[in-house]
């Protein structure tokens, strides 16, 4: 072999070392884990607060007795949300509406485009029922004056009488709006915004830090080999391929 | 299907019901049927329903469980009807609610005094609710209760009031002597409604009061500024712009605090983002952004160093911005543009000028107004005044029709812009001229608004600076001397300022311009020699001097005009206003009469000798021979000028 063929030869070992990535072993991963300390009052107050920002009312009461973790908000509070929230997902909006009222009377007053989204959603049930008339009586005299006030509330409500031009539903194209998950939809909305009047966070806390968790790993994986969890209901760790 | 539309035949009756099912059911109908709907408001105000559901609330007893129930429910209607609907507040003071809310919140039931804090708060946030007066003792120890309270709703309230009644300085510091700002500080921790409301009477408190602000920022050494501008890291996003407020209320206050650069740089950077907020925030952040950097270089420097400029363009480019974002866009842009010429330039080249021009039609009279403004201060550049950006059609046409807008504020700021853009330092300005500009201009100068005849003198006094004789023949003509005089008289004494100097700027340049302060029998000399002498204001003076000066650099008959003025009686008399004004402590004034004194003595006139001889006479020449030391350099040269000239024809 000539020294030119050697020379590159090294060269691309040396490019070849430089490109793989470092590599962790299991054991030394597992030691770097251990040293990390986490305090159970922490752990508990996590679930407490994912408990409570779900509406497990009954859960979190038990938790709060079997852990001694206090919830951040009135637990009776949750239980009134969760009314609100069960009403809109099965289509009782106008009871839904009436409690609101009763737990905060500033929310819809305040929250404009909420207060369109629970009376649009009122307007969809009662096309699902097939009361036509009233539908049209309820758009010309709740929606339509909420419509001249603002530009987009007045492109989605065109999009929901639309519902009313056809026969068959299922051909549709606002389809969509007569799904469960429209009603859902607005019950995450109604949920959210009793939370902010509560001054609590409207999303729990744990799902944040998976997500985290996923990107961490990500950005690592990028400049080293180790260890990963790849199913976060097992939280196992899987050994790199 | 509840009726939709309130209908008078039940509702009253039923809400004044002696039964008590079906009175607290009629009000809960109410409540469920406003709450949210303006329309339904507005209706149930005219059918009278607020008085019904104040005598409701007058007549429950809240020391039992149904008396508790009607109150909650009532209250919630009334805080309903006062929110955001004028009329309801003004239904709602008229019923008489007012005070019984004010009772409640001393009840033992939480239930009831949240219900009332929350209906007093909603009345609070509309300028209707009646004035809250810190003067008086018991009002603020009823105020500190509330601020002091455990109950979000109450200390919410506190600040509520705070942030409506709070106006005056003597307020404010009444404010702060209580003892205020440290309850107020202590719901920087709390909730994030706690946190908002603080900060914004804490703003309200501190507002142009430097008094207050040195108390707020050694508070607890220093621990609650720091609190604050942590919040301006919080995430949300209300509570982000109140703290950059707060903050601009104590830099506002003094050039001494927040000195920082990193600071500066940090509030430009969150009211930029905050910018991008589709709601209320995203509004006010561009007034905060024109508060912040108006009438500060080294801010605006730091503003067009983070790019400020394109991103307020890549905003304005948005075809759907409200009235209110496109208002206070133009604002910042105004006040970023309003001392470099960088910022102009960058204005200039991502041509913002197109999107201003659209906005000067705009259908809100505050957008007109704000693009106005905005093109005041973009046109404050000689650079783009001599390269005729703005005297063209485009933008002279839409601006002189704002000159008869039906809002004065519109047509005061269209003046402003016009005032700018005719010191184009061309000869030529027909453009204004062709399209009717001059006539509405003159139109103005006799308008009933004194701020409307000020700028409207303004304008043609900067039209007329450098133009051509055929330009102020055509002024002229329109404004006519007798106006011209009346204006040198206006009661206001700035309007009184610009008319002198459109004299000056009338009188200056060929010999023939000289001639426009003798028409009428030399009305507009008469009068502006009537102000030489009686005028108290340095400002008025100044004009008045160097309208003089122009005309003593006339022919022989101008300068004897000018002698005649200042020495009207013989030989002897009370001290001349020349004499008064050559020995004056301000050099701007002594400049003025040095000048004067150049002009009259001018050695290729004929008639110079013997006005020197009158000069000598009433002891203006030794008055000069002083001068020639005089400590201002514009004073001394002028006055040797003088000198060299009275020499000339022989010292005796």
């Amino acid at each position: 072999m000539s020294l030119f063929w050697i020379v590159v030869r090294q060269l691309a070992e040396i490019e070849a070392m430089a490109a793989s990535k470092k590599v962790i072993p299991r054991e030394v991963w597992e030691r770097k884990l251990n040293n990390v300390k986490i305090r159970k009052e922490d752990m508990n107050k996590l679930v407490m607060n994912f408990l409570v920002t779900e509406g497990f009312v009954e859960a979190a009461e038990k938790f709060c007795k079997e852990s001694g973790t206090e919830p951040d908000i009135d637990l009776a509070t949750i239980t009134d949300r969760m009314a609100v929230k069960k009403a809109v997902q099965s289509g009782n909006v106008e009871d839904a509406i009436e409690k609101v009222n009763d737990l905060n009377p500033e929310i819809l007053d305040t929250n404009p485009q909420l207060f369109f989204h629970l009376q649009q959603q009122r307007l969809i049930e009662l096309i699902r029922n097939g009361k036509v008339e009233e539908a049209l009586e309820f758009a010309q005299e709740e929606l339509a004056p909420r419509g001249e006030e603002n530009q987009s509330f007045l492109e989605e409500l065109e999009r929901t009488v639309a519902l009313l031009a056809f026969e068959d539903i299922s051909n549709c194209p606002v389809g969509e709006l007569l799904d469960i998950s429209q009603r859902l939809k607005t019950a995450s909305e109604v949920n959210a915004a009793i939370l902010t009047s509560q001054s609590h966070e409207k999303d729990p806390k744990l799902p944040s830090l998976l997500k985290m968790l996923i990107w961490a790993q990500n950005q690592l994986a990028e400049k080293a080999s180790f260890p990963r969890i790849n199913d976060i209901t097992t939280a196992a760790l899987e050994d790199p391929v | 299907m509840p009726a939709s539309r309130p209908s008078s035949d039940q509702i009253l009756h039923r809400l004044s019901s002696s039964e008590y099912e079906i009175k607290l059911k009629a009000i809960r109908e109410v409540k469920n049927q406003i709450i949210g709907n303006r329309t339904k408001k507005l209706s149930y105000i005219k059918l009278g329903v607020v008085p019904a559901v104040a005598d409701a609330l007058a007549e429950a007893n809240a020391d039992s469980d149904n008396g508790a129930n009607l109150i909650v429910q009532s209250t919630a209607v009334i805080g309903s009807f006062a929110c955001g609907v004028d009329e309801g507040v003004r239904a709602v003071l008229d019923a008489g609610a007012f005070p019984h809310l004010i009772r409640l919140l001393s009840v033992a039931d939480e239930k009831v005094v949240d219900a009332a804090a929350r209906s007093l708060r909603m009345i609070y946030q509309s300028k209707l609710a009646p004035k809250f007066e810190f003067n008086k003792e018991e009002n603020m120890d009823f105020l500190l209760s509330l601020l002091r309270s455990e109950n979000e709703n109450l200390t919410g309230l506190g600040a509520g009031i705070v942030i409506h009644s709070c106006e005056t300085r003597d307020e404010q510091n009444i404010l702060c002597h209580a003892g205020s700002l440290e309850k107020l500080v202590g719901g920087l921790d709390g909730s994030m409604s706690q946190r908002d409301a603080s900060l914004e009477s804490i703003a309200t408190i501190l507002k142009n009061n430097p008094g207050a602000v040195s108390k707020f920022v050694e508070l607890q050494n220093g621990r609650a500024l720091r609190s604050v501008i942590e919040l301006t890291r919080d995430r949300f996003s209300r509570t982000r712009l109140l703290a950059c407020l707060c903050l601009i209320c104590i830099k506002n206050s003094s050039s001494c605090f927040l000195q920082d650069i990193a600071i500066k740089t940090k509030l430009i950077y969150i009211l930029l983002e905050l910018l991008d907020d589709s709601g209320q925030v995203g509004e006010e952040a561009s007034f905060a952004f024109s508060s912040l950097v108006a009438g500060k270089e080294d801010l605006q420097k730091l503003a067009f160093e983070a790019n400020a400029i394109d991103k307020f363009y890549n905003h304005l480019q948005n075809p759907e911005l409200n009235s209110k974002r496109l208002e206070g866009i133009f604002l910042a842009l105004g006040d970023l543009c309003s001392k470099l010429e960088c910022c102009r330039s960058r204005f200039m080249s991502l041509q913002v000028l197109n999107l201003l021009i659209n906005a000067l039609t705009h259908d809100e009279a505050n957008v007109r107004t704000a693009a106005c403004i905005c093109l005041k201060t973009v046109s404050r550049s000689i650079k783009n005044l001599s390269a005729g950006y703005f005297m063209n059609e485009r933008i002279v046409i839409p601006l002189v029709r704002l000159l008869s807008d039906l809002c004065t504020s519109v047509q005061v700021a269209a003046l402003g812009a016009i005032s700018n853009i005719v010191v184009d330092f061309t000869p030529n300005k027909s453009t204004i001229i062709q399209c009717g500009g001059i006539k509405e201009l003159v139109h103005l100068t006799k308008s009933m608004d004194s701020s409307l005849r000020l700028n409207a003198v303004w304008s043609l006094r900067n039209m007329i600076f450098l133009a051509d004789k055929m330009c102020k023949e055509a002024i002229f003509m329109e404004l006519t001397a007798s106006s011209v005089a009346t204006l040198i008289c206006d009661p206001e004494p700035s309007v009184q300022e610009q008319a002198l100097a459109l004299v000056r700027n009338f009188v200056d340049g060929c010999m023939d311009c000289v001639e426009f302060a003798f028409a009428e029998n030399g009305i507009i000399l008469d009068a502006v020699g009537r102000q030489l002498k009686k005028s108290p204001r340095i400002e008025i003076i100044i004009q008045g001097m160097y309208a003089v000066s122009n005309i003593a650099s006339g022919n022989e008959f101008h300068k004897e005009a000018i002698m005649q003025m200042i020495f009207p009686q013989a030989e002897s008399g009370p001290q001349s206003f020349l004499s008064q004004y050559l020995q004056s402590n301000d050099s701007r004034l002594r400049t003025s009469a040095a000048w004067i004194i150049v002009n009259l003595t001018a050695p290729a006139s004929p008639g110079a000798f013997g006005r020197i001889a009158k000069l000598r006479n009433f002891g203006l020449v030794a008055q000069i021979k002083r001068m020639a030391s005089d400590p201002c350099m514009d004073v001394k040269l002028r006055a040797r000028v003088a000198l060299g000239q009275i020499i000339s024809f022989g010292d005796s």
